[in-house]
């Protein structure tokens, strides 16, 4: 009696490390943005260094990407952007943590659309999103490719006004990643 | 005679004004690779400051990391399981188990991997 105890026990310990070993991520995902008004010189930067991680069995998703990671074509843009807008010093890092709705991978081939809701962080402030997303399969890696845009002033992000007919008042944010089990 | 010097004069001005402007709006993005590097420090020891919350007056700083190559992946590794690396030539080529120097900036701290995150590396011989 005591030993089925102690191997169901056991067996459950090793049950659970496999499911738990379900977890696709990625270091190196891309996030870009672009708030550019016509006319003016292009409000763009990119993000490669974005962290993600995916859990295939529930669905969660979280991804992290540090503020300093976004490179600007234009150097006083790209310090401008750190110190006035996102202040990256007090607030390093944006953050979304969700689930990809109704998601199974056995079912992922080709490329089908997804919603996935969860909360986004950023400078500070906590907002629910809801972003669609086009995941696939390939060679073993997950592809999440999403786009949707936010709005600065959603997260107390203050532009001034000499500047505010130059910077679009929606963001326009793309990201991708191509997530590896681990 | 003297009207035509100072309308010279103004556009002088006007001309060094405009090349002064156009060098601050158009200024180079910081060369890390040519930068020198403020600290040198093993990759364990970097992410400890981070996990202590010491890690803030490193942000943003050019540092030299030390370490073995724990995983490589394109255009990018890990020292130690403690320092992400990504390089500015994405040809630079490293191998797994290699001992290596590496010069780059400090981006922050990535909790999901609880790592250390440096862009525009480069090997330092």
């Amino acid at each position: 009696m005591k030993t089925t105890i102690i191997l169901s026990i056991i067996s459950f310990f090793f049950l659970a490390a496999a499911t738990g070993q379900e977890k696709y991520a990625t270091k190196t995902g891309e996030i870009a943005f672009e708030a550019s008004v016509p006319s003016f010189e292009e409000v763009k930067a990119e993000n490669s260094n974005v962290s993600a991680v995916l859990d295939v069995v529930s669905g969660n998703f979280a991804a992290l990407a540090l503020m300093k990671g976004f490179r600007f074509k234009v150097a006083l843009m790209e310090e401008h952007f750190n110190e006035n807008y996102i202040e990256s010093s007090k607030y390093p890092k944006a953050t979304f943590k969700g689930t990809i709705q109704d998601f199974s991978l056995s079912d992922l081939s080709g490329e089908s659309k997804y919603l996935i809701k969860g909360t986004m962080s950023l400078h500070g402030v906590d907002k629910n999103l809801e972003v669609p997303a086009i995941i696939s399969i390939k060679n073993g890696a997950v592809y999440i490719n999403t786009q949707f845009v936010l709005r600065p002033e959603e997260f107390d992000i203050k532009i001034p006004s000499i500047v505010s007919n130059k910077i679009a008042d929606e963001v326009n944010v793309s990201a991708v990643f191509m997530l590896y089990k681990q | 005679m003297k009207k035509k010097r100072i309308f010279l004069l103004l556009i002088l001005f006007l001309v060094l004004g405009g090349f002064v402007t156009y060098n601050y709006v158009y200024q180079d993005h910081r060369d890390i690779k040519s930068e020198t590097s403020q600290i040198e420090i093993t990759a364990p020891y970097l992410l400890e400051q981070f996990k202590t919350n010491n890690g803030d007056a490193l942000l943003n700083k050019t540092l030299t990391v030390t370490g073995v190559i724990t995983d490589v992946e394109d255009g990018a590794v890990t020292i130690d399981e403690s320092v992400h690396a990504s390089f500015v030539e994405n040809s630079t080529r490293l191998n797994k188990n290699e001992k290596v120097k590496i010069k780059g900036r400090c981006i922050g701290y990535d909790e999901l991997f609880e790592i250390v995150k440096l862009d525009q590396c480069s090997p330092i011989k």
